[in-house]
């Protein structure tokens, strides 16, 4: 399965999904003007994904901010991480990166937590 | 238009789940037991999914909003603190000009007096000597030279200050107008 990797920028976030080794990561800003468009490929290669994981996956999202849409996104993302999960076996951790003065940012990833019931880990990033 | 399609567009499986189920409703497969139970299912996993979203999306949104508005108090207070500062610094700016323009009118008043003493001893003194001979007038003619220079220097001083306050001006303009061209 091939990588799926997309370049961030000022409006969307950078993308490495790595079938491989079962890293994925999530960074930067999401504000895209089509969050369906951007989102969409991530999710088709996280059903692929699904489908023969790695015994361990971990998604690192260390996102600096994100917009509503993408926040429908990113809880689809992490559902379709659980999918995962129902694979005999497999492991899946959420690696929730945020900068150590944004306290709201980890509060969203206890939100997501909390709706997803996967396991996450919180890293605060010194800025 | 297209905006707002494409803003609709995210809520595309939403849609069709809504479709499907409205289709069932319609269709007489509702009066088969095994198939109303699927779609009822499938209903119910579909609303589940809207409500945690929702849920998520409610307390996001209203966090966000919550920082939006510390944010903006923050910095509210920071334009004010530098509105302070601004006007600290124009009345710094305004000292330091008034003080270069009083150096610059003492300087320019002090060669007239010299230029004008000067005058007065070699011109106007041998005529005095010569013609009236009487001190009191060669002294009225240096006490007016004297107390000529403060009032002289006030003049001197403030015709400086408006000519520097307008070139600051014409500056300041010519900044707005690079500025609203750009």
């Amino acid at each position: 399965m091939e990588k799926l990797i997309i370049e961030g920028t000022k409006q969307s976030p950078y993308v490495d999904f790595n079938a491989e080794t079962g890293k994925l990561e999530l960074s930067g800003r999401s504000i895209p003007e089509n969050s369906f468009e951007f989102y969409n490929p991530l999710l088709e290669w996280l059903g692929e994904y699904a489908k023969s994981p790695q015994s361990e996956t971990v998604l690192k999202v260390y996102l600096e901010y994100f917009n509503t849409s993408s926040s429908k996104y990113i809880l689809e993302v992490l559902k379709k991480l659980k999918e995962v999960l129902k694979s005999n076996g497999a492991q899946v951790k959420v690696d929730w990166c945020y900068d150590e003065d944004d306290e709201e940012m980890m509060e969203t990833g206890e939100d997501y937590e909390d709706v997803t019931g996967l396991e996450f880990d919180y890293h605060e990033i010194e800025e | 238009m297209a905006k707002r399609q494409r803003k609709e567009n995210i809520y595309h499986k939403e849609k069709a789940n809504l479709v499907r189920t409205k289709e069932f409703l319609e269709s007489g497969e509702i009066n088969q037991l095994d198939k109303s139970v699927d779609e009822l299912k499938n209903l119910s996993d579909n609303y589940e999914e809207l409500l945690d979203q929702t849920v998520l999306i409610t307390r996001i949104s209203d966090r966000l909003q919550k920082k939006l508005d510390k944010t903006n108090d923050k910095l509210q207070h920071l334009n004010d603190q530098l509105n302070d500062k601004n006007i600290e610094l124009q009345n710094t700016i305004d000292d330091l000009v008034k003080a270069k323009a009083g150096r610059k009118a003492t300087t320019i008043v002090f060669v007239f007096a010299l230029v004008l003493f000067v005058f007065s001893e070699a011109l106007i003194e041998p005529y005095i000597d010569s013609y009236a001979n009487n001190i009191y007038l060669s002294l009225s003619i240096k006490a007016v030279i004297a107390m000529s220079i403060k009032p002289l220097e006030m003049l001197v001083e403030d015709s400086i200050l408006k000519a520097a306050r307008k070139s600051t001006m014409q500056a300041r303009q010519e900044k707005e107008n690079a500025e609203v061209s750009t």
